[in-house]
């Protein structure tokens, strides 16, 4: 400790009069603020009040966590009873500490509360004691007790109980402190935790495939990670495995065996065609490892593109829905076995049964009850009706970009979600003799709709000019003329800006940028995609032109030369989607 | 991108070529700002750029703004088609001062 404090005990212990109490505590409160080992601090700090008071031992007693007892969590003196326990409201100290206000008891032989357990214990003889609270506002930590004091008649004066009541105040602050900062540390670590896995959780989600793949899917986390997962896995024959998986529970433990069913589904459905015998295994591997009492609903299968059907078995899941060719009739597939993880051969000797659906043209979503739990802009629950409504507003869209108008209508800015929201939508063509495009980015001959090209680039600058060059050549392609290119060009380049001044901003290693340029009609659709955070839309505006200042200037050049510059939810659920339009 | 200095008929030209976009600029805005340091009249020759993004915007508003604090000439020539359409979407084509030629730039200021 500090050469003042030192100076000041040393000055009292040499028989020097106790004058400097505001120098001792000024000296002690800094030493105390500024310690980072709290036992240290405590007997220490403990040791210099029982010098300078002129006392034979001091200790300091703190309630425990179920409130019953105090703890003795440091002590000075001749005699260690660090650890003991007393009942919250024994003894002097447990009056201190019920009464919140300090007390000298001059001389214990006349108090009737004082218990001579503890000298018993140890051998010492308590005469006198001053005690103290460490009063926190309303509650209090514990107290400090000063015991026998050395000079004369060995008895305490009111003097050096103020003194006590002092110094007791500022280890009150000191003692609060240090379990803020602990606990400030510990959330952080949480925290930190959540975010390494919500990252590998993201990982294990598939790559979106192009606006022709017939199966897409949407995951957005409720918290960090989560307890919902979809996956989408195409074989080489044209057909694709899909399933949607809704873990009971939150937080990590939903999120671990959310990654561990995610994993088995695409492990075992490599060796099997048939989802019934597909979901045995997985209950069966559940159940031998076992899940804590939770469970998964899923709701999974095969696809056939060439034929339009799907095989399917439901778990204890969320009935999904077809939606025919025309738009206009709903059917419900109800589960007809439980959840999985909960007991092995739960589903009966035949095992999990597989259902086949012939999709004829329609539409198949499969969804958590995160859609249907979700709040609208009304206030109330969207509703399985509320979900169907929706479906049927957005059936003409291309799937990619109903599940965004989907989910973008529940997902109302500045409020998190009630829970996690997946869901999964099979287009089936209409046409069952047609190619299955088994890649997720198919190559298209059509001039007139279609994808025109892709770019991935790290966001650097220096990447900017290559986005440029793809971006006169997309126009190019379209066939557009000098003026509307150049236009063009200064609009992606700005936007690709913005995600390296922003979205990425502050990050060592940025990610990347997926540009895609798509014709649609008579117009030009370009979709900027990151991987950082979502950007809060509400910061990003046009800067007032007529203050001329630099920067900022980028958003209102992109807005003066596209149709269309808005943000729309992104189909993997993270990162940005930043789409512009652009009228040929 | 490359920034070169020449002087001519009394004024300090800084010809520059090729893209000012968010990789180059930077080094525009420093050249810029040197110059205006240690010379009165600068005129800016921008024949030869490609393409100026709004960062480009920025460095030359930047510039604009130190020339008018210390009182000395800054001008614009020479702007390209593709130039002048981001200057005058944000409003800057009647800010700075923008002539076909040094000469005329030069002419302007007397």
């Amino acid at each position: 400790m500090s050469d003042a404090v030192d100076e000041i005990i040393q000055d009292v212990a040499g028989g020097g009069e106790v004058r400097n109490h505001l120098g001792l505590i000024a000296a002690m409160t800094r030493e105390f603020t500024a310690t980072r080992d709290a036992d240290v601090m405590a007997k220490t700090g403990l040791e210099r009040i029982m010098k300078y008071v002129g006392a034979e031992a001091a200790s300091l007693f703190l309630i425990d966590d179920n409130g019953k007892e105090l703890v003795c969590s440091a002590c000075a003196g001749p005699v260690d009873i660090t650890g003991l326990r007393i009942p919250s409201d024994a003894g002097i100290v447990g009056r201190v500490y019920n009464d919140r206000s300090g007390q000298m008891v001059r001389d214990v032989s006349k108090d009737a509360d004082f218990g001579a357990m503890v000298d018993e214990q140890t051998g010492f003889t308590t005469k006198s004691i001053l005690c103290a609270p460490l009063s926190l506002g309303d509650d209090c930590l514990g107290c400090i007790e000063i015991i026998n004091k050395k000079s004369g008649d060995g008895l305490f004066g009111s003097d050096d109980l103020t003194l006590l009541e002092t110094l007791a105040g500022a280890a009150t602050l000191a003692i609060h402190n240090f379990r803020l900062t602990q606990q400030l540390v510990t959330q952080e670590r949480e925290r930190h935790e959540l975010e390494l896995a919500a990252q590998i959780q993201r990982q294990l989600l598939p790559p979106a495939g192009g606006p022709e793949f017939p199966i897409h899917g949407i995951n957005m986390a409720a918290r960090s990670v989560s307890g919902d997962f979809y996956d989408i896995l195409p074989l080489s024959d044209g057909r694709i495995w899909f399933n949607v998986g809704d873990v009971s529970g939150k937080g990590m433990n939903a999120a671990l065996l959310m990654a561990k069913t995610s994993s088995l589904f695409r492990c075992l459905a490599k060796a099997t065609e048939n989802p019934g015998r597909l979901f045995d295994a997985i209950n069966s591997e559940l159940c031998e490892t076992g899940t804590h009492g939770m469970f998964v609903t899923m709701a999974g299968g095969l696809f056939d593109p060439s034929t339009g059907k799907i095989l399917m078995a439901n778990a204890g899941h969320e009935p999904p829905l077809l939606l025919d060719g025309y738009g206009e009739q709903f059917t419900f597939f109800e589960a007809e076995a439980p959840p999985l993880g909960i007991m092995a051969g739960i589903a009966g000797p035949e095992g999990y049964p597989s259902q086949e659906i012939d999709l004829a043209g329609g539409s198949f979503y499969i969804f958590t009850d995160g859609l249907t739990e979700a709040t609208t802009f009304g206030g109330g629950m969207l509703g399985i009706d509320g979900a169907r409504a929706l479906i049927r507003e957005h059936a003409g869209e291309s799937p990619d970009l109903q599940l965004n108008s989907i989910t973008g209508a529940v997902r109302l800015p500045g409020q998190s979600l009630r829970d996690d929201l997946t869901m999964v939508v099979i287009q089936d063509s209409g046409s069952s003799d047609k190619k299955p495009s088994g890649a997720p980015v198919p190559e298209s001959d059509d001039a007139v709709s279609g994808q025109i090209l892709r770019i991935r680039v790290p966001a650097k600058a220096d990447r900017l000019k290559v986005v440029r060059a793809g971006t006169e050549q997309a126009a190019a392609f379209c066939g557009a003329d000098e003026l509307w290119t150049v236009d063009l060009v200064m609009a992606v380049d700005e936007a690709c800006q913005n995600v390296i001044r922003h979205a990425y901003n502050g990050w060592d290693e940025p990610g990347d940028i997926v540009v895609d340029f798509i014709r649609e009609g008579s117009s030009l659709i370009v979709h900027l995609m990151d991987f950082a955070e979502p950007v809060d839309q509400s910061k990003i505006k046009s800067r007032d032109l007529d203050e001329v200042r630099p920067g900022g200037l980028g958003v209102h050049l992109i807005k003066s030369v596209t149709d269309e510059a808005i943000f729309v939810e992104p189909p993997t659920g993270v990162g940005n989607l930043f789409k512009l339009t652009k009228r040929l | 991108m490359a920034l070169e200095i020449t002087e001519k008929d009394g004024a300090t030209v800084v010809a520059l070529s090729g893209d000012v976009d968010l990789q180059t600029s930077p080094a525009v805005r420093q050249g810029l700002l040197e110059c205006l340091e240690t010379h009165d009249k600068v005129v800016v020759d921008m024949s030869q750029v490609n393409y100026l993004d709004s960062s480009g915007v920025a460095s030359l508003v930047e510039a604009f703004q130190v020339s008018r604090k210390k009182g000395s000439f800054f001008a614009l020539v020479h702007v390209s088609a593709a130039a002048m359409r981001v200057l005058s979407l944000a409003r800057l084509d009647k800010v700075f001062s923008i002539h076909e030629s040094t000469e005329d730039a030069l002419a302007a200021n007397e």
